[in-house]
């Protein structure tokens, strides 16, 4: 059952790539919140009670509510709708995202060989997210397109972090929450203040200072 | 004591941003950059933990003085530079208590004791720094900013994972306080220590300005208003510099002194050439500014690859290159003001027209590039010699040849800059005496440190390089 979940984690990465479409990666990232959410309740084992109310507002509140509600509403405010052009083609796109998985799963196994504490399935697909989330912040040009791969990383660093059996201080997953927030917020204000100056939420709007 | 150094800044800055009132900006700024520097010292004199999570030691304190010299520095500057800004109260208001936080999450960055807290603060110096970088509201600090606060936000994303991954090393035990961190560094499984060390030196090192993670640092040093930019350039870098030093201090705990020196040799090696390839042919003076704090964190770096006497070498060019570098960046603010142009070719006659700038400017740039008797000769020197001592004279030869090039980029552009003609350029500004005050201080202190060194501050590198 958990493996299906985290498969469906990483199936959402997978259909990121090949799309063009903004709202399906809105989409996308709040599905990634349902299912860290399921995999805090499932799989997370926590006895401490508060830390499993703040995970789980982390997940199901903010992750995969408050977060998409924010880009849907950024992405409709601009008419963004879709991602035009991509530096890479969503064949290519998507033949490289495999690969990834591919090169994720074979370190995750190679690794578990070499040490003990890990498991191979969660550490695969979450490092092959992380890594997904940089390639799609190269490939495409669209600045919201790259804030989304960013939380896409975010989302691909929460499944490594909750794949150690250990309860990180409660300390620092506040300050991790406050980053997320304050982080998608600032990034949203951004994309407003970009599109009044620029008339385009284009990357290539933002390339005038260089030597 | 710590807490003051917490607490009271986020107090301020909420009464500053309620009140609106442009005089009580100023005078909330300077006082409180006057009671954070005798806090500093009260601290050194007598160090004091505040909770498990903040404790002074013989490192940090080296950090948090020059964080308070360089404040109270800037802080006299911007008396001038916010009386003569002509931007509204509200955004004024809200610059003022962007400082105020952006210093307070600084201190939180140098006090931490625990790594993950540590990586919390490095965050949030990102985001209370970003709207100073935008004060200027132009379309070219808006693309800055977006850099700083995009670029800045994956690196933290990867030093949070080298955390992650550090973690799973840890076993049962799991605590990421730096004492216990050293106390258990021969049992950390090598193969997750050996992972994390890279993530953790990229993701920090994007804030220090390493190439090739520094796109951020040219724009947001270039674009920001000058006091900003010192205090970017003279603060922030080292903050996040003092990371990567507690985690090299692990490395070598756990046996592995030879990986993470060699990552460290070859992240600053890259940083000091590709500086010198911008520096050499650089049109803008701040952005020339900007690619030798590049160079600068390079080099501390690499005196932190070389070990033995560069760890002494790497603390005191960290302090000389602050003061140094803050004082340089708020002389470019005074040109900035006169000129209107951040080109070289548009600025000349320095010495002429406005003396005491230009004599600053030329004064900068012997600090900056090391001429004696200013203490970053007595560093590179030292760095230098600690390479030759180890054996290392192919990376003596690589380094000396570096510094030189770094050195005739900015010497060519200073000195046409400040000699020559003067053109008839718009009308002097007026700017009164505390544009010129923090620079001539800082000018002096290191002067006097470079000419005959007290023993305690000898002694206060010493004690910090002892904890490297």
């Amino acid at each position: 059952m958990i493996q299906f979940i985290i498969i469906l984690f990483g199936l959402t990465m997978l259909y990121v790539s090949v799309t063009t479409r903004i709202e399906s990666y809105v989409k996308a990232i709040a599905a990634q919140g349902v299912i860290l959410f399921l995999l805090v309740l499932f799989d997370y084992g926590t006895t401490n009670l508060p830390n499993l109310i703040f995970l789980s507002f982390e997940t199901l509140v903010v992750k995969a509510i408050a977060i998409p509600i924010f880009l849907m509403y950024v992405i409709r405010k601009n008419g963004i709708y879709r991602e035009i052009d991509p530096y890479v083609t969503n064949h290519s796109s998507l033949a490289i995202t495999t690969a990834i998985f591919a090169a994720g799963f074979y370190i995750a196994y190679w690794s578990a060989g070499t040490v003990s504490n890990i498991r191979p399935f969660y550490f695969g697909i979450s490092i092959s997210t992380i890594v997904t989330g940089l390639f799609i912040i190269i490939s495409r040009k669209k600045i919201i397109t790259h804030v989304m791969g960013y939380m896409m990383l975010e989302n691909g660093i929460f499944l490594l972090a909750l794949s150690i059996a250990r309860e990180m201080p409660f300390i620092v997953a506040m300050g991790v929450l406050l980053d997320i927030f304050i982080a998608v917020y600032l990034l949203g204000l951004f994309i407003n203040k970009v599109q009044d100056s620029y008339s385009d939420t284009h990357i290539n709007t933002l390339a005038k200072l260089k030597d | 004591m710590i807490e003051t150094l917490l607490f009271l800044p986020i107090a301020l800055s909420i009464v500053v941003l309620v009140v609106r009132n442009k005089a009580l900006n100023i005078i909330v700024t300077v006082s409180y950059a006057a009671a954070f520097m005798a806090v500093s010292i009260l601290l050194y004199f007598n160090p004091a933990s505040f909770t498990p999570y903040f404790r002074i030691d013989d490192l940090n304190v080296l950090f948090l003085l020059v964080l308070a010299v360089v404040f109270l520095g800037v802080a006299v500057f911007l008396v001038d530079y916010l009386k003569n800004n002509e931007a509204p109260a509200k955004s004024q208001s809200l610059f003022t208590a962007n400082i105020l936080v952006f210093v307070a999450s600084m201190t939180g960055v140098i006090l931490s004791t625990h790594l993950a807290l540590l990586w919390v603060f490095v965050e949030a110096t990102t985001l209370s720094s970003s709207y100073l970088i935008y004060f200027s509201h132009s379309e070219a600090s808006l693309e800055a900013t977006w850099k700083y606060l995009f670029i800045c936000s994956i690196g933290i994303a990867l030093a949070f994972v080298g955390i992650i991954v550090l973690s799973m090393g840890l076993g049962d035990s799991g605590s990421l306080f730096f004492d216990d961190l050293y106390a258990g560094a021969r049992n950390i499984t090598p193969y997750w220590l050996k992972l994390s060390f890279p993530l953790m030196l990229v993701g920090f090192g994007t804030k220090v300005g390493f190439a090739p993670v520094h796109a951020w640092l040219p724009d947001a040093h270039s674009e920001s208003p000058s006091p900003v930019s010192a205090l970017l350039s003279g603060t922030l870098l080292n903050a996040a510099l003092l990371g990567i030093a507690r985690i090299n201090k692990l490395m070598s705990l756990a046996g592995m002194r030879w990986y993470a020196d060699n990552l460290l040799l070859v992240i600053g090696f890259i940083s000091i050439f590709v500086s010198a390839v911008y520096i050499i042919n650089i049109k803008n003076y701040k952005r020339m500014l900007a690619y030798s704090s590049i160079e600068n964190m390079g080099i501390i770096a690499i005196c932190l690859g070389v070990g033995g006497a560069g760890l002494f070498a790497a603390m005191l060019h960290l302090a000389a290159h602050s003061l140094t570098k803050a004082a340089f960046f708020l002389t470019s603010g005074n040109i900035l003001h006169r000129f209107k142009s951040k080109q070289i070719e548009d600025v000349r006659g320095l010495l002429r027209s406005e003396p005491a700038t230009g004599w600053l400017w030329m004064l900068c740039f012997a600090g900056i590039v090391g001429i004696p008797p200013f203490p970053i000769f007595l560093s590179e020197f030292l760095a230098a010699k600690s390479m030759f001592d180890a054996g290392m004279f192919v990376h003596m030869v690589l380094f000396l040849l570096l510094l030189t090039i770094n050195m005739a980029g900015i010497g060519k552009a200073v000195l046409r800059m400040s000699f020559g003609a003067s053109t008839d350029g718009p009308a002097a500004h007026g700017a009164g005496v505390l544009s010129y005050l923090p620079q001539f201080a800082f000018l002096a202190l290191l002067l006097s440190m470079g000419v005959s060194m007290p023993f305690f501050v000898q002694a206060l590198f010493q004690k910090a390089a002892a904890l490297l």
